[in-house]
């Protein structure tokens, strides 16, 4: 562990902001907040007690120069704007160095955007919920596991859906990382098991993964829910 | 051409005469920049009242939509700076204006008139 806590600067002072800031503070963190509106900013700092709750515009250099950003370890943009919180990691990441940028995003399709413009970590809400609604569907009905009893070794049967995954080896997917795929069957037919996937494919899998962890990380790939 | 905005009224504004298409909707928003043909635009330009949006939608249309003219507005002068280093061809109307009243103040009203025509599209260049 680094010899002083790590420097946390969070842009935005909502209910995403507040949180945040509250269980970074209580996890030991170095936390300045900042939040464009003086009401709020008065309020969050009367509940999180001696947090530094700076009042300005996460995108305004000059103010954000005042914050002590050149020796932030992460930027944290949680606004509820796509654009602030796109720009805010930028500004950290071209002007300040910031080593780590962190965005909240509110349009899913923004994730990839964003990190092919420069931000480290895009995180959406809704596409976590999305990935949350596939696994509860795909578990359900296209996944069977049998766990070899008192190890966290398993064997999953999965019938692969329609989704992004169609098209592509179990290799290239990051679902599969680290998977053994024993068999490959489509169409009753035993194939060769690395095939790019069709739909309808049945594949078995050998993982070390506990198991949540591993119907957390397919379902990304392997499924889009059909109305 | 085609315009792009979140709010009929804005449409409204145009006119009757204007004979370009109107999408509705965000800017920033890649779905409905590709509705409005951003994938065989030549030219794009993002001039919102908003710094951070017009920076994005640029962004988008520069990354993902590879159009070869792309320009921006961005109020904030140290923002513009910071984003023209970066690459985005951009203007700051508070730079242009500043450096008119400026000439104004110093050289009088002929040389501002003369700074200003510098920057001014005259109508009749509007097709």
């Amino acid at each position: 562990m680094a010899e002083r806590p790590a420097y946390v600067i969070v842009v935005g002072g909502g209910k995403v902001g507040f949180y945040l800031t509250h269980r970074l503070l209580k996890a030991g963190y170095e936390v300045a907040l900042i939040e464009k509106d003086r009401i709020r900013a008065s309020s969050i700092s009367a509940q999180l007690g001696s947090c530094a709750c700076l009042v300005g515009d996460g995108d305004e250099m000059a103010f954000l120069a005042t914050s002590g950003i050149e020796r932030a370890d992460v930027l944290a943009a949680v606004t509820g704007d796509d654009e602030d919180n796109l720009v805010a990691c930028q500004l950290a990441k071209l002007n300040f160095k910031v080593p780590h940028t962190i965005a909240r995003v509110n349009n899913p399709s923004n994730v990839q955007l964003f990190q092919k413009l420069g931000v480290d970590i895009a995180v959406s809400a809704t596409e976590l919920i999305l990935n949350q609604i596939d696994s509860a569907l795909v578990n359900s009905t296209d996944i069977e596991r049998m766990l070899m009893e008192g190890t966290d070794r398993a064997v999953v049967r999965i019938t692969i859906p329609m989704g992004e995954a169609i098209g592509r080896r179990p290799s290239e997917l990051p679902a599969f990382a680290g998977e053994r795929v024993l068999l490959m069957v489509r169409d009753g037919q035993v194939v060769e098991p690395d095939s790019p996937l069709a739909v309808g494919d049945q594949i078995l899998i050998f993982t070390g993964r506990p198991s949540s962890d591993f119907l957390l990380g397919a379902p990304t790939e392997l499924a889009t829910v059909s109305p | 051409m085609t315009v792009v905005d979140g709010s009929r009224q804005a449409f409204d504004r145009l006119g009757a005469n204007f004979k370009g298409r109107m999408v509705l909707g965000n800017g920033t928003d890649q779905h409905v920049l590709e509705e409005a043909g951003a994938a065989e635009t030549d030219w794009f330009i993002s001039v919102t009242n908003g710094d951070n949006r017009n920076i994005m939608s640029a962004q988008v249309a520069r990354a993902i939509f590879k159009i070869p003219r792309v320009m921006t507005r961005i109020y904030d002068p140290i923002r513009e700076r910071v984003y023209r280093e970066m690459g985005l061809y951009t203007y700051c109307p508070t730079v242009v204006g500043a450096a008119i009243a400026k000439t104004f103040f110093e050289e009088g009203p002929e040389a501002a008139d003369r700074a200003r025509a510098a920057v001014t599209v005259s109508e009749a260049a509007n097709g």
